[in-house]
């Protein structure tokens, strides 16, 4: 069976959200045990995979049997092996983590919930793991579509912010495929490694050019990058928190991967770092999408997750920037950021979901005695924190150290300036957050000074601490073992041609 | 802000025909969109799959692993729209009101009673006009119309067509149905749950076969697999295989459209809808 690994990652999850979809009916237990041993599978597979590509290096599948370019190929690298890893653990753990919230938030659709959620890991596995330009758009639809579903479906003003994202997703989306088409143009191919194969001999193409901008923005608008950021906030903010801490960690990653995807193995970083002279042009952008993401982060006094979702644009700036820094180490930075900031981020939004689920709010008042009242959650909150400002041991540190290597090997010392601007200003957030929860006592007992009792512990069910914790572990573990991931995996994702 | 928005409109449609100063000529046979793939699949698409409508090979065998996720997008819409507008706990109104179905008699009932006879239909709004010459027309067309979407499904080897087409037009068939009578009148031939659990099951026949094929040992989507459960040989398995996610297909776009548009009708109250 381990050499269908590739389809299994993506064909049991799909398989399982159409079960889910008639169990629902039948029976609404049915269906967490079938999402969850869904996305066990596809976690099974996933770290099966890595190990085989660490092995014998890259595997190529081929779907429906049709040798590339005729039929659709998945290429598994170390690349998206580690990604596939990072998507498939982090949306089991949430799976886990937010079971009670669901069934209490969405009690008779249970079911359609799960189908939503289990057919967007398999968008975004599918997006990862494929090795075709136009599947790749198919893929990001489905992603999209169950996205916009989920995200809708929370507090009173989540349908207009999801409506917002599904206006700017879709010409995102619609961009991305725009640039494919131009490609299919002048190549005849939609295969990325034929493609690849194919634009030596056309990187003075006009048509090349506009396809890698128009790519490049689409891809841009899907990840919030920064100018084209405004649609994140409110959407996740106003999001249910099950899907908020599937959407957030993930979304934007994935789309990160996407873009590293396009510079390495569609466009070649031949053609993206010296062809074109943009990378630095792309880096002062990142400059202004750290810088601006952790302003916006600090102006936002009121609602803990929307801090969180500025924090979010100022990360995907991070990674931005490394990759276009155009050299290994930054490469190697952003590629680490994407499996720290995907963990971190995870991290954080559980946090925020166990706070919501226990208190009905994230905003900055509700969390007014927080460490008392909910003092193991609140303990894995201060891993999570730390790591995003990046504190050693935890992984957040790591990435953060390759990607200032890389500005520094680059001469790119505004953006150096930036990254620790904003791990200062991240150190303001948290540090404000944690005064809250520690100071400042409960605001049902203002006034009361002197008959004050402090509030009885009211932890969130073990169910959901226990996938908390252990996030709140694999962060410090990944930190530790960053050495080895760099050495056995990250290193060979990256093209040797680039220094 | 609608000056940005016109420099941006601009700046991007100038980009568009900048980049288009390089394509090839229009209908140029040496382009490499002509040249690079397409003799392949024109030269050798009917001794690879034995199915003469290259189209169809194409998008239900070569690029199969793509039709099947947009099959999946049209259902995740379907899920998406249901999750979304679907209200289940609502107040019943007080007094109902039920309409005497030959003489167009409307009556208003109290809660918890019946009305007097099985010639009432049971309306939302106090009064519908009369709509005897539509009803009459679309009970004539329905049967032609659905009889045409199954040929449109089952000829997508050989002439254009396929699973797409074919569901949308069994999909109308319905609407028009729940269109020229009630959403009710649809509801009592194909439930809500039947309806819903079809959708699914248009999309896992799709995969179904799919993973079929892997679990008889071959690639996923490798149709030539069901040869041995078949019994016709590996090329002819093809072609079938094919039939048999269109069919699939077919199921997954008439219920999805029936579904979208039960719950967009009646505001996810499945009441009489339009």
């Amino acid at each position: 069976m381990s050499h269908n690994y590739p389809a299994l990652i993506v064909v049991v999850p799909l398989l399982s959200a159409l079960v889910i979809s008639v169990a629902g009916w039948v029976n609404k237990r049915l269906c967490f045990p079938i999402a969850f041993a869904a996305l066990a599978v596809a976690a099974y597979s996933s770290v099966g995979l890595l190990f085989r590509v660490l092995d014998e290096g890259v595997i190529v599948y081929k779907l429906g049997g049709w040798d590339p370019p005729m039929g659709i190929a998945y290429y598994v690298d170390h690349l998206n092996g580690l990604v596939l890893t990072v998507v498939s653990v982090v949306a089991l753990l949430n799976l886990i983590a937010s079971k009670k919230s669901i069934e209490e938030e969405f009690p008779e659709k249970t079911g359609p919930f799960y189908t939503l959620y289990i057919l967007m890991v398999t968008g975004l596995l599918g997006i990862v793991v494929t090795g075709d330009a136009f599947n790749l758009y198919v893929l990001l639809e489905i992603a999209a579509l169950t996205g916009y579903g989920l995200l809708a479906m929370g507090e009173e003003r989540a349908p207009l912010a999801s409506l917002n994202y599904l206006y700017m997703g879709t010409i995102g989306a619609c961009f991305y495929l725009l640039g494919v088409g131009y490609l299919y143009i002048v190549t005849g191919s939609l295969n990325m490694v034929d493609i690849a194969g194919i634009l030596p001999s056309l990187y003075q193409s006009k048509a090349v050019l506009a396809a890698f901008i128009i790519c490049m923005v689409g891809v841009w608008l899907k990840m919030a990058f920064f100018p084209l950021h405004a649609w994140l906030p409110n959407a996740y903010t106003y999001a249910p928190s099950a899907a908020s801490s599937l959407i957030a960690p993930l979304v934007t990653k994935v789309m990160i991967y996407v873009m590293i995807r396009l510079i390495l193995t569609v466009f070649t970083p031949e053609f993206s770092f010296n062809v074109l002279a943009v990378s630095d042009a792309i880096v002062w952008l990142a400059v202004i999408a750290v810088v601006m993401g952790a302003i916006l982060a600090l102006a936002e006094r009121n609602n803990l997750k929307k801090m969180l979702t500025y924090i979010i644009v100022a990360e995907v700036g991070y990674m931005v920037g490394g990759a276009w820094l155009g050299n290994r180490t930054g490469m190697t930075g952003a590629i680490l950021h994407i499996v720290n900031d995907a963990l971190m981020t995870l991290c954080v939004f559980l946090v925020v979901g166990n706070i919501v689920y226990k208190v009905k709010g994230a905003g900055f008042d509700d969390l007014k005695g927080l460490f008392r009242k909910m003092p193991f959650t609140m303990g894995a909150f201060v891993v999570g924190a730390i790591s995003m400002i990046g504190v050693p041991p935890t992984c957040g540190f790591f990435s953060k150290w390759y990607l200032i290597s890389g500005a520094i090997q680059a001469g790119h010392y505004g953006f150096m300036v930036a990254l620790l601007f904003s791990s200062l200003v991240n150190v303001v957030l948290f540090f404000r957050v944690f005064e809250i929860c520690y100071y400042e006592p409960f605001s049902d007992h203002h006034g009361h000074g002197h008959d004050h009792h402090p509030e009885p512990m009211d932890e969130a069910p073990l169910s959901m601490l226990v996938p908390l914790y252990v996030v709140g572990a694999i962060l410090v573990l990944v930190g530790l073992y960053t050495g080895d991931i760099v050495d056995q995996i990250i290193q060979f994702a990256i093209p040797k041609g680039l220094v | 802000m609608k000056i940005t928005g016109l420099i941006v409109t601009i700046l991007v449609g100038g980009l568009l025909i900048y980049a288009a100063a390089d394509f090839p000529a229009w209908s140029d046979p040496n382009s490499p969109a002509s040249t690079y793939l397409s003799p392949h699949f024109i030269e050798k698409t009917m001794e690879e799959t034995s199915v003469p409508n290259i189209v169809t090979a194409v998008l239900a065998d070569y690029r199969s692993f793509d039709t099947m996720f947009e099959t999946t997008v049209i259902f995740s819409a379907g899920v998406a729209v249901f999750i979304l507008l679907r209200t289940f706990r609502r107040k019943e109104p007080e007094a109902r009101h039920y309409r005497h179905v030959l003489t167009g008699v409307t009556m208003r009932i109290k809660e918890g009673k019946l009305p007097p006879s099985d010639d009432f239909e049971r309306i939302d709004t106090l009064w519908t006009p009369p709509d005897l010459i539509i009803k009459t027309v679309c009970r004539l067309l329905i049967p032609f119309i659905q009889i045409f979407g199954l040929y449109v499904i089952a000829h997508g080897h050989h002439s254009p067509g396929g699973g797409f087409q074919g569901g949308v037009i069994l999909g109308a068939s319905i609407i028009v149905l729940a269109i020229s009578h009630n959403l009710r009148t649809v509801v009592k031939r194909m439930s809500e749950k039947l309806d819903a659990v079809l959708c699914a099951v248009g999309v896992l026949i799709y995969a179904g076969t799919g993973a079929l094929c892997l679990l008889l040992g071959l690639n996923f989507m490798d149709y030539s697999a069901l040869a041995s459960v078949l019994f016709v040989d590996p090329i002819m398995a093809r072609s079938h295989g094919i039939l048999i996610v269109e069919i699939g297909v077919g199921i997954a776009v008439m219920c999805t459209m029936v579904w979208i548009y039960s719950n967009v009708s009646s505001r996810g109250r499945y009441e009489q809808g339009l």
